[in-house]
């Protein structure tokens, strides 16, 4: 399987007030395609720090980020939303849901700044509801939605523009266990199906592992383990 | 984004805050409407009075002279002054002007935004109405100013039916003097006019004054008309006289002008011509143009537009400073605006973040936020401008209640042209764009990692 994420020495440092954070302190890692990857760690380990710098949110305080043979770290602020807009989708913890809007809207939303027209966006976005198992929940809001509804729609915003990586930062922290396994459940699905490339942030090593295929385990922003090694 | 998809969103976000939008609209509304009221009063007193001499016709025609040798025609000190150079360079040549004979009014018509030319035929007479004489003197009124100038307004009777019969209009000075009864009962009343014409050439007298033997003439005329001259500037005067008969008889009359030695003289030694013509433009603005175009052939040329540039200039400074005025209001709703982007920034930063996760560009965001504020721009100018409306109705009203109780006439102090209306729309839009581009720009820059922490 092609390479299609590689870091090497990469390295984000924030400034509190006086102090340094080495947020991340060096990490190399490669990212085959199709690969469901655990990131672990503490909090404070660096782990959300380095989904944000692969979700091209943040850049890089040093080393390189390449993302299919693009470094992401000469990308200019328009080239990095195209980047998010394109190659990634995000699905977060507190599901980010934009609350006026129905569960369809939320997830044609990127395929509105993708320039798709409205029709063709309503059936996409449909389309994926269904494929989340949410059909007939099109027209409802988010506050009418059960947290594991609202992550499986936040997942299908994340597919919307058919991205080649979904990263997921603790998609399961504020779910119930029993709900939790089914969005993990989803996301296994979703890699096995259309051979989604997953990076998933947990805290859980024990719940990651049965899903993920690798394991990195992140301590105060360096890789500690890998399993498999 | 495509555009319509951002005002749609836009649209939508104004909506989840009604309230909010609502006041900050409301503001702009005020700010546009007081804007609107300021200028539209300008504009309505500039009506008022300016307009009203516009309208009187005496400001859409030039009086065309032959230039004389010897006689110093300098009517237009005033001119000079205010134009300075230009006023030099317009300056005819000091040569004898080509005769003003049927070919100079073929060629003066001929001119660009001329509407109509006609010749003045003004001719001395005495007017008698039983023991009443006077002696005067009768113009000759082309039928074309029907419904113009003067006329707009005829006090008693009608415009001549027809320039066949012999019907005159008087003057309601005039008239006054003739009966001391209401001048009305003028009306249809024959009076006489006696006259001096030449007698050898009876058939078209006005093209010849070789012979110099006149005979007294009288003709009963009757009376379709009092006219009162509009208050304004008495110089120039236009199209009245004490006596006005059709264009057609004050030709069969014989323009012979006694009442100017020099043009008499002319007339009787050279070919042919008229003391002066009268040129009609189309529209008052058109004056200048016409003017240096006729004069550019060699004629002299007056007219008395150049009268009304000073109080032009003044409702300008007026206009300026009500202008300003107005616009204090809008100034304090366009501080809203900002203030309402902020806020708004503020409660959605956490939603700017997710735009931007899911692949929004800085310039979404920018636009969702510009649009927004245009939105509320367009719809309190809109408001505004329709507040503006209502408030310059209501003291018109009031305001001409008091004017007719002050005996004076009532008018549209207040008056919104449809340029006003556009500039009013645009200049809110414009405005609350300006307002907008700040909270927009901090929107843009918003850094998505910290919003999505936010809450």
């Amino acid at each position: 399987m092609p390479i299609i994420l590689e870091a090497s020495d990469l390295k984000k440092y924030y400034t509190m007030g006086e102090s340094v954070v080495r947020a991340l302190d060096g990490v190399t890692l490669g990212l085959q395609q199709g690969e469901f990857l655990g990131l672990l760690g503490t909090s404070g380990s660096g782990k959300s720090t380095l989904l944000n710098l692969i979700a091209g949110l943040d850049r890089p305080s040093g080393g390189t980020l390449k993302v299919f043979d693009r470094t992401v770290n000469e990308m200019t602020r328009k080239e990095l939303s195209m980047h998010r807009r394109k190659n990634v989708g995000m699905i977060f913890q507190s599901f980010n849901l934009i609350s006026t809007m129905t569960a369809r809207e939320n997830v044609a939303l990127p395929l509105m700044f993708a320039e798709i027209p409205a029709a063709q966006r309503e059936q996409r976005a449909d389309q994926l509801l269904e494929s989340v198992g949410l059909s007939g929940r099109q027209l409802h809001k988010p506050n009418q939605l059960s947290g594991g509804e609202q992550q499986r729609v936040a997942i299908a915003r994340a597919m919307a523009n058919s991205p080649a990586i979904l990263l997921a930062d603790e998609p399961t922290g504020n779910l119930d266990s029993k709900t939790a396994r089914g969005i993990l459940d989803l996301l296994k699905e979703l890699h096995a199906r259309e051979g989604k490339t997953i990076v998933l942030v947990t805290h859980d090593q024990a719940l990651a592992s049965q899903y993920v295929q690798r394991n990195i385990t992140l301590l105060d922003g360096r890789i500690v383990s890998q399993v498999p090694a | 984004m495509i555009f319509s998809d951002t005002v749609q969103l836009s649209f939508r976000n104004l909506r989840e805050a009604k309230l909010r939008t609502a006041l900050t609209t409301l503001g702009v509304s005020i700010g546009i409407a007081s804007l609107i009221s300021m200028v539209s009063l300008g504009v309505g007193l500039q009506e008022q009075t300016v307009g009203r001499f516009l309208k009187s016709g005496v400001f859409d025609s030039i009086s065309v002279f032959s230039r004389l040798p010897g006689f110093e025609f300098n009517l237009r000190p005033a001119r000079r002054r205010a134009t300075g150079n230009r006023g030099n360079v317009s300056r005819p040549p000091e040569k004898p002007s080509p005769p003003l004979d049927d070919e100079a009014l073929q060629k003066l018509a001929a001119i660009r935004d001329v509407k109509e030319v006609y010749p003045t035929f003004r001719v001395p007479m005495e007017i008698k109405f039983g023991e009443f004489s006077e002696f005067s003197s009768a113009l000759g009124i082309p039928m074309s100013a029907k419904g113009e100038g003067v006329f707009q307004k005829i006090s008693y009777g009608s415009f001549f039916n027809n320039d066949t019969e012999d019907t005159c209009m008087l003057s309601l000075d005039l008239a006054g003097r003739i009966t001391d009864k209401d001048p009305k009962d003028l009306i249809g009343k024959e009076v006489t006019l006696g006259y001096a014409a030449s007698n050898s050439q009876p058939a078209a007298p006005w093209t010849q004054f070789g012979g110099i033997s006149l005979q007294r003439m009288e003709k009963r005329y009757r009376i379709v008309a009092i006219v009162d001259r509009e208050p304004g500037p008495t110089i120039g005067a236009g199209l009245f006289s004490p006596i006005m008969i059709p264009m057609r008889k004050a030709r069969e009359m014989g323009g012979a002008d006694l009442t100017n030695p020099q043009a008499f003289l002319r007339q009787l030694s050279q070919k042919p011509s008229y003391v002066s013509l009268t040129v009609k433009v189309r529209r008052p603005q058109d004056t200048d143009e016409v003017e240096k175009k006729i004069k550019e052939l060699g004629f002299n040329a007056f007219s008395i537009n150049d009268a009304l540039q000073g109080a032009k200039r003044a409702f300008i400074i007026l206009d300026i400073i009500l202008g300003v005025i107005g616009s204090i209001a809008l100034a304090v709703a366009s501080l809203g605006i900002v203030n309402t982007m902020v806020m708004s920034i503020l409660e959605r930063t956490r939603e700017i973040g997710v735009m931007k996760a899911i692949g929004g560009s800085d310039g979404d965001v920018r636009r969702i936020f510009l649009v927004e504020s245009s939105i509320i721009g367009l719809l309190g100018g809109v408001v505004g401008i329709f507040l503006g409306w209502l408030v310059g109705k209501v003291i018109n009203f009031g305001a001409n209640i008091y004017i007719e109780r002050q005996g004076g006439t009532a008018g549209q102090l207040f008056f919104i042209p449809w340029w006003l209306i556009g500039c009013g729309v645009a200049f809110a839009v414009v405005v609350s764009l300006v307002a907008g581009s700040y909270p927009a720009a901090r929107a843009a820059r918003v850094d998505p990692i910290k919003a999505l922490r936010h809450d």
